[in-house]
């Protein structure tokens, strides 16, 4: 019981922490980026490199992140700018963005499988029960993840024009707020995180150049399901994700693989708006 | 220019001599396309022909994408989900039942209706009214990654990841089944071809354009969804069935996301909307990948990724109408001359007068969250009457018109059209019931033409048909009064995004008309018209409350043109009713002075 209760909590926080990148730029900017598996993937190889320089595990994470920040830029200015007013079209674009991505890893590191070091390996003893250290540690990582993502929007310059431009675009430019700023950020900000949770999640999975591709349309139902909000991720993570730890553990791995696809097409039918927005 | 009909045809049922279609030029393609395919394989080496065989079922697949999403505008990833459901079917049959040609013709009935059954409750569960374009996509999403772990799930039967192989099927030469390819999306393609140029093509469009106002006139929206979607379904599994058929292997991948998004960047690059692009799109790309998969497979797809992004971002429409533009420019008279619909008069229709009063409204209240919108509304329409509603920003002049064309916009209370309950009707229904709505900013169709416009808006009175289109456009008195007053009788083939302001006014108001309804809710038709346009339709709607004794109610803020035009006044103050009387009544009304002053007392006496 209490290894499902584990395997459930640290499911949600891996979730929450590949999601947040989706969810930022979907609430700030309305769009949708299918290139979020492909910066997932991108993290993953910056955990890699870091691997191969016989760098510290460790900095993997701020290596991925500003690998994936500055990436997150210049598709902003190239690709996703002209789209704006297309929102079916930019899913589009950022989605043939994700193949680009996609090959050229596959040009660079090759097809083959690869693997990383982990920061911390080991079992500790946790609630009467051995149990991944490194799973363990990556909940307290979501769990300042929330946190900095919170402070970020409520207590400084970018969060509260972030703020403005998600509630009303058009006043927030015409109070001088730079909104083409704050996307250009907000994506870069989105990027950054995706890149830095496949950093994360790599030491438990192994590398290859569509390490990303599962994990997007979870993330892209766990958003959806959120209402956009960050306690709302969190709750969404924990709900759908425990219900996949469930299904999987007592019915099957293959049906636990859709039960948040299914459940959030359902849940969203009953609630458009997704669970938790007022 | 109106002709009349004379001795017409019976009600909502135009003559088979009125039909125009494209059978002749789709006939002389076809026959053409079915000679090159006849011949293609004596001038191709055999794994060309091998490989075509492959591109020209997944062309028709990508064909459904375009139906779907290049003119009906539901962006779908999951049309895989149903080839692969096509091919398991034949390969399950095969495998585990037996084979012959009654078990083929089985497993291919079974193919079909496990797709349309899928695709049925795929379509019910995305297409409800209300629903985003985007919770659509969510589904097509889910469906095919639901699909390929059910075959996962499948274990031996399915043959989970590696899939099936070696099952016995036909071992035709190759020639034959190219043909039989072939045949097939020569056959799929004639019939798209046909069905988009017809009348409910020009409704798929419609739809795509502005699917509220669709709704708003009467078209059953999410019906058409659904069923284009089903009809989609059963092509992608006969594609998938032939497919499983020919090469006698089927896998996980062909149900998969994957394929799902490839088709997309077929239909994109080739030219969403346009049959021809997304078909040749897709036996290129499929065919060149083939080819290159051996020796530059990466830098191929890496190509192919940026060619969509570039197309997507800069070139939205494909490649095809660049082609096409091309084409026009280098042989001149290429264009097709435009087919002008002639405008006549519909039959009248026998409408029982003064028995029921038209809109009773009774104890209406309307609430957003804890905000109440309206209160206690209670008011009756007569018939031939033109009933103002007046009031300050945000009085729920609008919301009232809301409730009363969408029977899931009030929180409470009732609502009777000719002695029938309005109940929870979506706005399709209550069409029906007679009620029209025109919105506030002109809400047309962009990239129909004038006479495309108001022909969508004949849908319920003159069901479209599938495979043709009518020579001639039918219109009530009313509508046709409009569009030869307001100078669009000249203009019946100019693209609706085209015309000026008042003309796209004028449009809508005609659109509305067409649907020939007994209460017409009309909210500020007259914004951002010149003085002589608005004095136009001002003498139009008090004609038609006179002469045709429709029941209109206005939303107005020009308050000269309201005292001008209206029979009965209605003031609308923070959701409630404050006065209902005659034009000298509310004129004469200290209150609503005040309320227009801004200094009003509400109902209890209480400042605001």
């Amino acid at each position: 019981m209490g290894g499902l209760l584990l395997d459930i909590l640290t499911t949600a926080a891996i979730l929450f922490a590949v999601a947040s990148g989706l969810m930022i730029i979907l609430g700030v900017m309305k769009l949708i980026n299918f290139a979020h598996g492909a910066f997932l993937t991108i993290g993953g190889y910056a955990a890699f490199v870091t691997t191969q320089l016989g760098w510290n595990p460790w900095l993997a994470v701020p290596f991925a992140a500003l690998v994936g920040f500055v990436l997150g830029l210049i598709v902003e200015r190239t690709i996703v700018r002209p789209l704006y007013t297309r929102p079916l079209d930019a899913i589009l674009a950022t989605w043939g963005l994700g193949i680009i991505i996609g090959q050229v890893i596959t040009i660079v590191f090759g097809r083959e499988v690869q693997f990383v070091q982990s920061p911390i390996s080991g079992a500790i003893e946790f609630l009467g029960q051995s149990y991944s250290t490194y799973r363990l540690v990556l909940v307290a990582l979501a769990a300042l993840l929330a946190v900095a993502l919170t402070a970020l929007l409520y207590f400084t310059r970018f969060g509260l024009n972030a703020r403005a431009v998600i509630m009303n675009e058009d006043l927030a430019r015409g109070l001088g707020i730079d909104s083409t700023r704050v996307r250009l950020t907000t994506f870069g900000l989105g990027a950054a995180l995706a890149s830095m949770a496949g950093a994360l999640v790599t030491p438990l999975i192994s590398v290859d150049p569509n390490l990303g591709l599962p994990w997007l349309v979870n993330s892209f139902m766990l958003v959806l399901v959120s209402g956009i909000s960050i306690p709302g991720l969190m709750v969404a993570s924990l709900i759908l994700g425990g219900a996949q730890v469930v299904v999987s553990t007592y019915v099957s791995a293959i049906l636990g693989g859709l039960t948040i696809v299914v459940l959030a097409a359902v849940i969203l039918r009953l609630r458009p708006q997704g669970l938790f927005s007022g | 220019m109106v002709e009349q009909a004379q001795n017409g045809p019976a009600k909502g049922q135009p003559s088979a001599a009125r039909q125009r279609s494209d059978l002749g030029t789709v006939l002389k393609v076809s026959a053409a396309a079915l000679v090159v395919l006849g011949v293609a394989p004596f001038f191709l080496d055999i794994y060309t022909v091998n490989i075509l065989i492959r591109a020209l079922l997944l062309a028709a697949l990508a064909l459904t994408v375009d139906l779907l999403w290049g003119y009906t505008g539901i962006l779908t990833f999951g049309q895989s989900a149903f080839f692969g459901i096509g091919a398991y079917a034949c390969a399950l049959v095969f495998t585990h039942w037996g084979f012959g040609a009654g078990w083929a013709i089985l497993a291919l009935a079974l193919g079909v209706l496990a797709a349309m059954a899928v695709a049925g409750l795929a379509g019910w569960l995305a297409f409800y009214h209300g629903a985003s374009p985007l919770y659509g996509s969510i589904v097509t999403l889910a469906l095919p990654i639901v699909v390929t772990q059910v075959v996962f799930a499948g274990g031996r039967t399915t043959g989970s990841s590696s899939g099936l192989s070696g099952f016995p099927t036909y071992y035709w030469t190759i020639e034959t089944w190219f043909w039989i390819a072939g045949a097939f999306l020569v056959v799929v393609t004639a019939l798209a071809w046909l069905f988009v140029r017809s009348d409910m093509g020009r409704v798929l469009v419609a739809i795509r354009e502005n699917e509220t106002r669709c709704a708003y006139l009467g078209i059953p929206v999410s019906r058409i969804k659904i069923l284009l979607f089903v009809a989609a379904g059963a092509i992608g599994a006969v594609a998938g069935f032939g497919y499983a058929a020919f090469t006698n292997v089927v896998a996980p991948e062909l149900t998969g996301f994957l394929l799902g998004t490839e088709l997309l960047i077929w239909v994109a690059l080739g030219g969403r909307g346009t049959l021809i692009g997304p078909v040749i799109g897709a036996i290129f790309i499929d065919v060149t990948s083939s080819y290159l998969s051996g020796s530059l497979p990466f830098y191929w797809k890496l190509l192919v990724g940026i060619l969509f992004v570039v197309v997507i971002v800069a070139l939205p429409q494909g490649l095809m109408p660049e082609v096409t533009k091309l084409w026009r420019r280098l042989v001149p008279g290429a264009k097709r001359a435009a087919e002008t619909p002639a405008l006549e008069r519909a039959p009248v229709r026998e409408v029982r007068r003064g028995v029921e009063k038209p809109l009773a409204v009774s104890g209406v209240h309307r609430h957003f969250g804890s905000l109440q919108v309206l209160q206690g509304i209670d008011f009756v329409a007569n018939e031939g009457e033109l009933l103002s509603l007046v009031g300050p920003n945000g009085a729920g002049k609008t919301t009232l018109i809301r409730c009363l064309a969408d029977g899931y916009e009030r929180s409470g209370g009732d609502i009777t059209v000719f002695g029938r309950e309005l109940g929870r009707w979506p706005p399709d229904r209550c069409v029906a019931l007679g009620i029209g709505r025109k919105f506030q900013t002109a809400n047309v169709f962009a990239t129909l033409t004038v006479a495309e416009c108001l022909r969508v808006s004949r849908y319920r009175l003159e069901p479209p048909s599938l495979w043709t289109s009518d020579t001639a456009l039918e219109l009530p008195e009313a509508a046709l009064r409009i569009v030869e007053e307001t100078g669009l009788a000249q203009s019946l083939d100019t693209e609706a995004r085209h015309l000026a302001h008042g003309q796209k006014q004028a449009l809508e108001l005609a659109m509305v008309l067409a649907l020939e309804p007994r209460i017409v809710l009309l909210d500020e038709p007259t914004a951002g018209l010149t003085r002589i346009e608005r004095e136009r339709i001002g003498a139009i709607l008090t004609s038609l409350t006179e002469r045709e004794r429709l029941s209109i109610l206005l939303v107005e803020h020009d308050l000269d043109f309201v005292r001008e035009i209206s029979s009965r006044v209605i003031v609308l103050h923070q959701g409630q009713i404050v006065l209902d009387g005659s034009v000298e009544e509310v004129v004469g009304s200290a209150l609503v002075r005040e309320i227009y002053a801004g200094t009003a007392m509400d109902g209890k006496g209480n400042e605001p």
